[in-house]
């Protein structure tokens, strides 16, 4: 399929010209001065008192391209290894949400470990869903044991890959050691790493902090995978064009691939990003509006500009209930997304913009999910396809409904919604006009009121469970009410 | 000029949000014997209550309240040491501690806010970002602070505002500050959680609810 194109090749490679002149002039602040020794050790110059780095062209033009043209998200079963760009659009969900909204009383509230046991199981089982990136935080976290309490109910309910980050370098150790634990010793976790990391270490303006770089830079030496999101936001953190807006963040994201570049040659990097435009106002923050959507358009324009997949915090929403605005943001933003060629799309079970996650909301992104995939299968033009034979063989009159060439491809043609309304009104009326919101959720008792296969067997959990003391249950269970 | 055309003059450059108006204004307004005290009082406030009178109903957006906020602030520059000198130092509305906390580096909002505070009369200590939850108590301390103000962009690093508020509690400072929340990550249910005695959803909300708890 061809891709939706915002720009020409000439503006790409300006926009291109227009970041590396950014890196040289402007530069970067670099806080966290090892990063600032691999900097100037490959080439850049860097003022260690201002903590500021400038990046010659040739040396970002040298290290970007050590960049592979494939990222691999794996999960604890092989079989949901998911490589993009050719596996995709990969569907992710957002993550790190201090609240749910509780399921059974609709009202929101701090999250909890085994709210993440529930929300693992629920992407486990929704075949839209390709990565789980932790949804929540868990506020039941025993002491130390912050980022363990999220990872450990995530790994345990899910086959799929999982994703997230952690706050400092203890519990980024305790996590891998984790991983450690379910891959059988650490040799085994090298080959098959099934903790997928990310982090932000660019706060735009051009900017890179301590805590995040330490992470990715320990995770890049040691070969784990690791991406990066950069997020800028016009009209308070870069300018209110959408030009100057995509030239920050690229200039951004060549700072932190060359750099995973300087410590690791070959580093695969996802040009990740969540583009917005603040909402002069009253500067809100609008990750749903749709300026996101045409950036991350663009971004996607530059990423294969630089053979890197792309994609990001894309299909967010500022909606706090599974009303139209929540379809239409998720829906117009992801659809700009994957019809520009990207192919990760970070987008499931969030409302209120990345404050709380939503089982119904997880279930209506997964349809989404299905249709934005659908969408990027785009037309399939092959000889076959046009169906002339068959064109012939129907007839001017004919039906098509009957036919064996009609039965074989119904399931796999159209995307067929678990949730959209297709029947008529009078049906909808005498199921007592349940609306998306209410099918959604029971979609979501359905699928957890369902044993758990995916969950890890008892010889492993108790390993794990000795291991960590005073670990969190981790289980899910089924949604009341 | 009499006195209530330099007021006049002086209110409308602020609502123009023009800063080299509005410092041309101050200087006539000197010039002509107008006391710093009243040139603030009656002319540059009375334009910044405007402002934000006009913000509230978005006639005007957020970078235009700033940019009114910043040219009174260049005017404050001109003003303050003249009104030290008259030894009729402004009355400051209260004393705030302000910072990001640990771990997170995202300034915007909390600079925004600071700006706000010094133009609404409040004294800022502005302990910047990544701050640790010592410094913020250490700080309220030393200023015999009447506010801390802590902001959070990344719910990762939220628990530190809770830090904040549990140490104030080990070492028996806690009725001695007022603590209000805010920043991307946080929800007033979260304020209420961590007992906070504030949390508010916007730089321009948080002034109006610091105004409530000093007054």
């Amino acid at each position: 399929m061809r891709f939706v194109e915002l720009l020409s090749e000439a503006e790409v490679r300006r926009t291109h010209e227009a970041s590396l002149e950014v890196l040289e002039t402007v530069g970067i602040l670099a806080h966290f001065a090892p990063a600032r020794e691999v900097f100037k050790k490959h080439g850049c110059t860097v003022d260690d008192e201002t903590g500021l780095v400038r990046f010659p062209a040739a040396v970002v033009e040298k290290y970007r391209k050590m960049a592979p043209p494939s990222f691999t998200f794996r999960g604890r079963d092989p079989q949901y290894d998911r490589t993009i760009p050719d596996d995709g659009p990969i569907v992710v969900t957002g993550s790190s949400a201090p609240n749910v909204v509780d399921p059974v009383t609709g009202v929101e509230r701090r999250a909890t470990s085994t709210d993440i046991a529930n929300i693992a199981h629920l992407i486990n089982e929704l075949p839209g869903f390709d990565v789980f990136s932790i949804s929540t935080l868990a506020d039941d976290a025993p002491e130390g044991q912050f980022s363990l309490s999220r990872f450990y109910p995530a790994l345990k309910n899910c086959l799929k890959p999982v994703r997230s980050n952690t706050p400092n370098m203890d519990d980024l150790r305790q996590v891998v050691e984790l991983g450690e634990l379910i891959a059988g010793g650490k040799e085994a976790y090298a080959q098959r790493p099934i903790i997928n990391h990310h982090y932000c270490p660019m706060v735009s303006p051009l900017t890179m902090d301590v805590d995040s770089t330490e992470a990715v830079m320990w995770l890049t030496e040691r070969g784990l995978p690791v991406y990066t999101t950069v997020v800028p936001n016009a009209g308070l953190t870069s300018p209110m064009t959408l030009m100057g807006t995509l030239v920050v963040g690229n200039a951004e994201f060549l700072a932190i691939t060359v750099f995973q570049q300087m410590v690791k040659e070959g580093t695969p990097v996802i040009y990740a990003s969540l583009p917005t435009v603040a909402d002069m106002r009253t500067g809100a923050y609008a990750p749903g509006a749709i300026e996101t959507g045409i950036l991350l358009a663009a971004q996607a324009q530059l990423a294969h500009f630089y053979g890197v997949p792309s994609g990001g915090y894309i299909g967010l929403t500022n909606a706090h209930s599974n009303d139209a605005q929540s379809g239409f943001e998720t829906g117009m933003n992801t659809v700009l997304g994957v019809t520009a060629g990207a192919t990760l799309l970070n987008m499931g079970g969030l409302f209120s913009s990345l404050m709380a996650f939503d089982f119904a909301k997880a279930v209506v992104d997964n349809e989404i999910a299905l249709m934005d995939k659908r969408a990027y299968r785009g037309l399939e033009f092959s000889e076959e396809n046009l169906a002339l034979d068959e064109i012939a063989a129907v007839g001017p009159g004919g039906s098509y409904m009957s036919r064996k060439h009609t039965k074989s491809r119904m399931k796999t043609t159209a995307v067929l919604p678990r949730l959209a309304a297709r029947d008529m009104r009078q049906q909808w009326e005498d199921a007592g006009r349940p609306t998306i919101d209410d099918r959604a959720l029971a979609e979501a008792r359905r699928i957890l009121a369902q044993p758990n296969e995916a969950v890890w067997d008892g010889e492993l959990d108790a390993k794990i469970r000795e291991h960590f003391a005073g670990l969190v249950a981790g289980d899910a269970t089924p949604l009341e009410g | 000029m009499a006195d209530a055309d330099h007021f006049d003059k002086l209110k409308q450059s602020i609502i123009d949000q023009d800063e080299d108006q509005v410092l041309a204004a101050v200087n006539a307004a000197l010039d002509d014997g107008v006391e710093a005290k009243a040139i603030i009082d009656q002319g540059l406030l009375p334009g910044l209550n405007v402002i934000g009178e006009q913000f509230e109903c978005e006639d005007i957006f957020l970078p235009e309240l700033m940019q009114a906020a910043l040219a009174f602030q260049a005017a404050m520059v001109i003003l303050e040491p003249k009104i030290k000198e008259q030894g009729a130092a402004g009355e400051k509305k209260g004393k705030i501690v302000l910072g990001t906390v640990k771990g997170d580096l995202h300034s915007i909002g909390k600079n925004i806010l600071k700006l706000l505070y010094e133009t609404s009369g409040f004294e800022v200590w502005d302990l910047g970002i990544d701050v640790d939850l010592f410094q913020f108590v250490d700080k309220a301390k030393e200023v015999d602070a009447d506010i801390i103000a802590m902001s959070a962009l990344l719910t990762t690093t939220l628990v530190g505002q809770r830090d904040v508020i549990e140490a104030l509690k080990d070492q028996g400072q806690r009725d001695n500050f007022k603590v209000i929340i805010g920043g991307g990550a946080t929800t007033k249910e979260w304020a209420d959680t961590i007992g906070a005695d504030g949390w508010a959803a916007s730089a321009y909300e948080a002034v109006t609810l610091s105004a409530k708890l000093v007054s």
